[in-house]
């Protein structure tokens, strides 16, 4: 282990990683919200007995679950422009990427949550007046998204450390920018350290977080 | 409209097959090390000595919590530099995915063995089996046996990550991929066919793990997550 730590020079580059730690957080803001969101939507028309919803619900989930996240990232940013027209940046192909995969993985936790509630619970909101829709918006949802809060957590802890994946495309973010930095200063150690440290400070609080909530739920249920 | 035109990527199918094989091995080399490399991390992590328990611990969250892409960047850029080796890329991505799925497969090994009762553990202990024998004999024989669907899906998990090994130049379905859509200008055909090719393989291998845990709940069988 000859090897002589420097860190001064990444503390020099220190403007360079904070752009890319922008570029990190605009991206998960924008797909963690997409995708934990648009899977609701796609959970509830996958559990709707309703061909029209189940279907393509059903179809888009396995597409996006049965693929890299790697492949869909890259097929929209180099065919989906052949193919629609639409100019592509990397943000955009990114986004779609990570978004889409999210919400076909979301929907699924959504899914099985909303089908752990007992039937009992949709018969009592049928019991005092409520339409399905009510009842799914105003008992069913809220249990449900109690009850799987643990594995949304978990997943939103994935699409953190997927958004590296920008970084193929040329997306800037931490990884982008701690790749430039090495090849530029020759010190990939110290760099790409700084970039694996950094993500593990920011998620290790958020998995023990979620630890403590999964035991606090098994203990509410 | 866009014209579709296959023929291009016809024609190079066997350096596509090619990739899908290799991608295969990379998959199966990192199973082959991760597996018991995660039995050794779960088991030191749930040994009582702390000087086990706590670097293993620290390994396995360390791994669960940065994202493959950096490890995989680490392991083949710098720690070439820092231990002087000769890292390929195919050498990074095996030691990468042998260790990340290690660190998940850690996981659903502690989450097996926690799941079994403590009267299976006194029984062994009763009938005069030492701590050893009765993890080998008795604990980890039914643990395994409700792991099976968590394998099943981190293995998927594992089998896509790997796309990865393209950024480092292996020469896997991905990068074939990205040679072949430059080669032919017709990235369109090339990555809906390889997306198409990533789906059979993958969607083949999950109807396979769900037929396997509808089974297993039939018998009875309990499972961990």
């Amino acid at each position: 282990m000859g090897h002589d730590w420097d860190f001064v020079t990444i503390a020099q580059n220190w403007g360079v990683l904070w752009v890319g730690l922008k570029g990190t957080l605009v991206i998960f803001s924008v797909t963690v919200v997409l995708g934990l969101g648009g899977g609701l939507i796609v959970g509830i028309c996958r559990y709707i007995r309703h061909p029209v919803s189940r279907w393509p619900a059903m179809t888009f989930i396995e597409v996006f679950r049965n693929t890299p996240v790697l492949v869909q990232i890259i097929w929209f940013y180099y065919a989906f422009p052949i193919l629609t027209g639409i100019e592509v940046d990397p943000f955009l192909a990114a986004t779609l990427g990570i978004s889409l995969n999210t919400m076909a993985f979301s929907a699924e936790i959504y899914r099985a949550g909303i089908q752990s509630i007992e039937p009992g619970q949709w018969e009592a909101g049928k019991a005092i007046g409520m339409t399905y829709s009510q009842a799914l918006r105003r008992v069913i949802l809220p249990v449900a998204i109690k009850r799987v809060l643990p594995a949304l957590t978990n997943r939103g802890i994935e699409v953190f450390k997927m958004s590296t994946l920008a970084s193929v495309v040329a997306y800037i973010e931490t990884l982008n920018q701690a790749k430039l930095i090495a090849d530029l200063n020759f010190n990939p150690i110290e760099s790409y350290t700084v970039v694996a440290l950094i993500f593990f400070v920011v998620l290790y609080p958020v998995v023990q977080a979620t630890y403590a909530l999964e035991r606090t739920l098994a203990k509410g249920d | 409209m866009v014209e579709w035109n296959f023929l291009a990527v016809l024609a190079d199918a066997d350096l596509l097959l090619q990739g899908l094989v290799n991608t295969l091995k990379v998959t199966f080399l990192a199973l082959l090390f991760g597996i018991p490399l995660g039995l050794v991390l779960s088991l030191c992590r749930l040994a009582r000595a702390r000087f086990l328990s706590m670097p293993a611990a620290f390994i396995v969250e360390f791994f669960r919590t940065t994202p493959p892409l950096v490890q995989l960047f680490w392991f083949f850029f710098a720690l070439p530099i820092l231990i002087d080796v000769r890292m390929t890329p195919y050498i990074a991505a095996i030691v990468t995915f042998s260790i990340q799925s290690a660190a998940f497969f850690a996981e659903i090994f502690r989450g097996g063995i926690q799941s079994i009762d403590r009267g299976q553990w006194e029984g062994a202990q009763a009938i005069g089996m030492n701590h050893w024998q009765s993890l080998r004999r008795i604990i980890l024989p039914q643990a395994v046996k409700r792991m099976i669907p968590a394998f099943m899906e981190r293995s998927i998990e594992l089998l896509k990550t790997t796309t990865l090994v393209s950024t480092v130049a292996y020469t896997d379905l991905m990068f074939q991929a990205n040679d072949l859509a430059q080669k032919t200008f017709r990235p369109l055909e090339v990555y809906t066919v390889v997306a198409v090719m990533y789906f059979v393989v993958i969607f083949v291998f999950s109807q396979l793990s769900i037929r396997v845990e509808y089974r297993l709940a039939r018998s009875g069988e309990s499972t961990v997550r």
